[in-house]
């Protein structure tokens, strides 16, 4: 079969624009060799978002009697059926996408597919039998798989990744977690709630690396406050398993007991066999690099998504299979919209652009206005006030470079901050908009209105006061 | 002199902005007062003077950064010794140091080490930009600008255009006055601290500062200039102080003939802006004569080369109006079109089905545009221009409607959309009464659709004559892209969509 466009891979990514493709008049063809939707439908954002909305009920009912709701017995947590409605969930939004690819007449190989020479993808059926697809066009959107740490005991009932961990049968009673980044700090997140009692792990000197440190520091109060135990800039130096429990030795010379351990440092690209060299494609430390165009070296390949090493988030994968395809169809695009960042912890924790150590890292001359949410009427009224709006300024050109958001659904809120700073706008056009009240987006407004000395609903800001240096030349 | 420089305020700061001076060079300040306000990391700082003295050259001007050590000012304490521009300033400077004697420039090194200096350029926007024409400014002289912000408009041939400050600074002198007329790359301003700065650095840089004319008298703020130029082509006078004129003797013999007078005349082509006798005609407006707009010339110039060179052929047909009359009367009201919008999007339904008409003449090579692109020639004061309707056939009526308007207002208001990127211009002057007419090519599009008037006209069916509305459309295509075949039906395929225009509805789109 010959087609305009083939796409290997139907996560995130590739089932965009396969649907992109095919809504643009192309005939396309995707390739999955195991569930639709990827990562992040099948071992990623959904199924985690699932378990996080029970553990986020279970933690909110246990602050009930604070809003007056009292309950006559204690709220009990039934595993087996928290984990059967987060499969209903996964099973539901499956049979969506097959539903879209179908509707749009996009033919789905079930299959394991790799490159076989220009213009062919030789995929390998379920069933085993072999079959050959042909495409003017290729977009490999391959995705990642959880990284493991080479040398350490291989027991996945203790040892597990987030593949593993999504789907426990029986939740543990003491974990470890390996690396304090989004999915470990989630997972903390959820364990804790359903009383697991949790340890991270991290080497790196704060919780979420890639984020404002504010952000981090702010959720890792909140942790340790609910009894999560942090080790920053701490390796874990051995891990031994010993009769389904494990032990780990830390580089601060301490040693944990736990009954699993979670893996959370990282993703590595799906890009080994997958026939990169029969068109002469190479990786770089696994990744495909492409420009802003979503194009490989190789005039005809696409490669979109975890693959590619530029932004390991679903919805950026999205956007650069519509880039992909609309590229591949002729048209001129560039993948260069700010991403925004979100972590479903409770409280959510969300960014768009530059933090304070990237704005330092690249000496721009920057100010900063911050909002605490205790401040924040509709905070209080939803009895969570932890968290705060921090807005960054170009002190010389005025324009809004980064949204920094930890609270109460913030990650709702952050998507105004992306159109904001998708359109380049002045901090002062921010404190300008008129946001709703009450809402948990005011605080957006008000940290702006704080970078500008302007906030109304805070104390005014201290000015700071200095001698300038002097510096006599000698005559 | 003694230098002061940016504190550490904080533990987190880097750097400071300026946002203000407080003191002005020259002004005296005490130990502790404040000198400037700076943004910072942590927050705003009020940056105190460490000595008493009298402030100097100020080395970071409002809106600039500073990093933490860097010298913000130079502070004088044995007296207001620092060469300030500003008669008032130094005046002021002068009282305040009690009557000691002002000294004047301290010297050639201080004058030496000249100001920041920075020119605002023409900018040239696009390969074939030559000069452009200042329209506004929308800053005076004298005020502070920030990097960013939109201080001039003006116009090119193909469109007008806002120019951005490059940098922060103020605004110390306008060279190209409104109406003025400059080349490209050329300076239009000078952002710095103070005059004498510009001067120095016009008579250090004079290859760029030959379209500079010498402003009025020396001390006058330049803003004050008496008689602002109104004439197209003026740039500045060319007036010497002496009251003669800089011009060519050929340039005199000519402009007596032409009863021209060459005070009105500002810089001229030659040397320093010497009227020569090719800049005497075109300032010539008493013989009724004027130089062409831009957008007169580029029409003159894309117009000619169309009828010249693409063997244009023309065809005409009429239409039973009445269907489409019908069909904009229910659409009228809900999508807020008009009946223009109607014809291009069933014009968009065609060229989708007759690739030929959205392709494109490049050298020998025939080039298919991926998308639908419909110009409309829409007219202006002197002239008309093509805005474009992208993808035009992947548009609902209503959104060709949205566009249109939307396409039709920033075209009226200067700015031209999807310039270029059409295949094909539907030309409408059926508002105006004309029946029909043929219209030339657009280049490097391949077609044009010229509307008529719907009109009522005795109408023959079936062996017998009822009065009726019909519509007459001439397409004027270029026979190198396209053949009398194709496109009869192309104009067949446009009448059938157009009598059963049930076929538009919004229903009926895929």
């Amino acid at each position: 079969m010959h087609f305009d466009i083939a796409v290997v891979g139907a996560g995130p990514g590739g089932y965009v624009a396969a649907l992109k493709a095919a809504q643009m008049g192309a005939s396309v063809a995707i390739v999955e060799k195991d569930h639709l939707g990827g990562t992040c439908l099948n071992n990623g954002c959904i199924p985690s978002k699932a378990l996080l909305a029970s553990a986020e009920l279970h933690h909110h009912i246990q602050h009930a009697a604070e809003m007056g709701i009292e309950l006559s017995a204690a709220a009990g947590i039934n595993w087996p059926k928290i984990q059967a409605r987060k499969d209903k969930v996964v099973q539901t939004l499956r049979n969506g996408i097959k539903g879209l690819l179908g509707a749009r007449r996009a033919s789905l190989y079930q299959g394991c597919g790799a490159l076989d020479g220009p213009g062919k993808i030789a995929v390998t059926r379920t069933d085993g039998s072999p079959e050959m697809i042909l495409a003017t066009k290729i977009i490999l959107a391959v995705g990642s798989v959880p990284s493991r740490i080479p040398g350490w005991p291989d027991d996945p009932s203790v040892v597990c990744t987030s593949d593993e961990a999504l789907h426990w049968k029986q939740l543990p009673s003491r974990l470890l977690i390996v690396g304090g980044g989004v999915v470990g700090c989630e997972f903390a997140c959820m364990m804790q709630a359903f009383g697991v009692d949790v340890t991270i792990v991290e080497m790196l000197p704060q919780l979420l690396p890639n984020m404002d440190a504010d952000l981090a520091m702010a959720l890792a109060r909140i942790f340790t406050k609910r009894g999560i135990r942090i080790f920053l800039d701490t390796k874990v130096e051995d891990l031994a398993v010993r009769d389904g429990r494990a032990t780990a030795t830390l580089g601060n010379g301490q040693s944990i007991d736990v009954d699993r351990v979670l893996v959370a440092t990282g993703r590595a690209p799906n890009t080994a066999r997958i026939g990169l060299e029969s068109v002469g494609l190479s990786t770089d430390r696994g990744f495909l690099r492409v420009n802003d165009r979503m194009e490989t070296p190789v005039a005809g390949y696409y490669c979109i998504g975890d693959a590619n090493g530029r932004c390991l988030l679903a919805h950026a994968a999205s956007a650069q299979g519509v880039v992909a395809v609309e590229n591949a169809l002729g048209r001129h695009r560039r993948f260069d919209a700010p991403v925004p960042n979100c972590v479903y912890t409770f409280p959510e924790v969300a960014s768009v652009g530059l933090s304070s150590q990237d704005a330092k890292a690249q000496g721009l001359p920057v100010s900063i206005g911050k909002f605490p949410l205790s401040y924040l009427g509709k905070a209080l009224a939803a009895n969570d006030t932890d968290g705060f709006a921090k807005v960054l300024r170009h002190r010389e050109t005025g324009r809004l470079v980064g949204v920094h958001m930890i609270g109460h659904n913030v990650t709702e809120c952050i998507a105004a901050a992306g159109a904001l700073l998708h359109q380049k706008v002045k901090v002062e056009e921010v404190a300008q908009t008129v946001f709703a009240h009450p809402t948990m987006s005011e605080s957006l407004k008000e940290a702006a209105e704080d970078a500008l000395f302007m906030g109304l609903h805070l104390p005014p800001r201290k000015v700071l006061r200095a001698t300038a240096e002097l510096e006599r030349t000698p005559p | 002199m003694p230098t002061i420089r940016m504190p550490q305020a904080g533990k987190a700061v880097q750097s400071g902005t300026v946002r203000r001076w407080l003191k002005k060079p020259g002004d005296k300040v005490e130990k502790g007062d404040i000198l400037a306000e700076l943004d910072t990391e942590e927050g705003f700082l009020e940056l105190e003077a460490p000595i008493p003295g009298w402030l100097g050259r100020i080395l970071v001007a409002e809106g600039q950064t500073a990093a933490v050590h860097a010298a913000l000012a130079a502070i004088d304490e044995t007296g207001p010794g620092h060469k300030v521009p500003d008669i008032q300033q130094q005046q002021s400077a002068d009282q305040a140091s009690a009557g000691e004697p002002a000294k004047g420039p301290t010297g050639t090194a201080d004058g030496a080490a000249a100001g920041k200096v920075i020119p605002i350029l023409m900018p040239k926007a696009g390969q074939s930009m030559e000069e452009g024409t200042v329209i506004q400014w929308r800053v005076q002289v004298g005020s502070m600008i920030r990097k960013g912000d939109v201080i001039l408009e003006i116009e090119t041939d193909k469109a007008t255009m806002e120019v951005e400050a490059p940098a922060s600074g103020r605004l110390a002198r306008i060279v190209v006055p409104e109406g003025g007329v400059l080349p490209v790359l050329k300076p239009l301003a000078y952002l710095a601290d103070n005059d004498a700065d510009v001067d120095a650095y016009i008579a250090a840089h004079g290859s760029d500062a030959d379209v500079q004319a010498p402003q009025a008298a020396e001390g006058l703020p330049p803003a004050k200039s008496t008689t602002p130029p109104t004439a197209v082509g003026t740039t500045a006078s060319t007036v010497l102080e002496s009251g003669r004129v800089k011009a060519s003797p050929a340039a005199r013999k000519l402009a007596a003939q032409r009863g021209v007078d060459l005070h009105g005349i500002a810089a001229g082509s030659g040397p320093g802006g010497r009227i020569l006798s090719a800049d005497v005609p075109a300032a010539g407006q008493s013989a009724g004569r004027r130089p062409m707009s831009r957008m007169r010339k580029a029409i003159a110039r894309a117009l000619q080369q169309s009828k010249q060179t693409i063997p244009h052929f023309y065809m005409r047909l009429t239409l039973s109006a009445e269907p489409m009359l019908a069909f904009y009367q229910s659409c009228k009201a809900r999508f807020r079109c008009s009946l223009n919008d109607v014809v291009v999007l069933a014009c968009a339904r065609v060229i989708r089905e007759f690739p030929a008409f959205r392709s494109r003449i490049e050298g020998d090579e025939l080039v298919e545009l991926p998308s639908v692109n419909i110009g409309i020639a829409v007219a202006v004061p002197d002239g008309l221009v093509v805005p474009v309707v992208i993808d035009a056939d992947r548009l609902s009526l209503q959104e060709i409607a949205a566009q249109t308007k939307q396409l039709v207002e920033a075209a009226r208001g200067g700015r031209i959309q999807g310039m270029g990127q059409g295949s094909f211009t539907i030309t409408n002057l059926g508002m105006a009464g004309v029946e029909e007419f043929a219209a030339i090519i657009n280049p490097p599009e391949v077609a044009i659709l010229a509307i008529g008037a719907v009109r009522e006209a005795a109408v023959v069916k079936d062996g017998t004559v009822r009065p009726g509305k019909v519509m007459t459309v001439t397409l004027s295509a270029d026979h190198r892209a396209v053949d009398g075949m194709l496109a009869a039906r192309f104009l067949g395929r446009l009448k059938e969509l157009l009598e059963d225009p049930e076929q538009l509805a919004p229903s009926n789109e895929q």
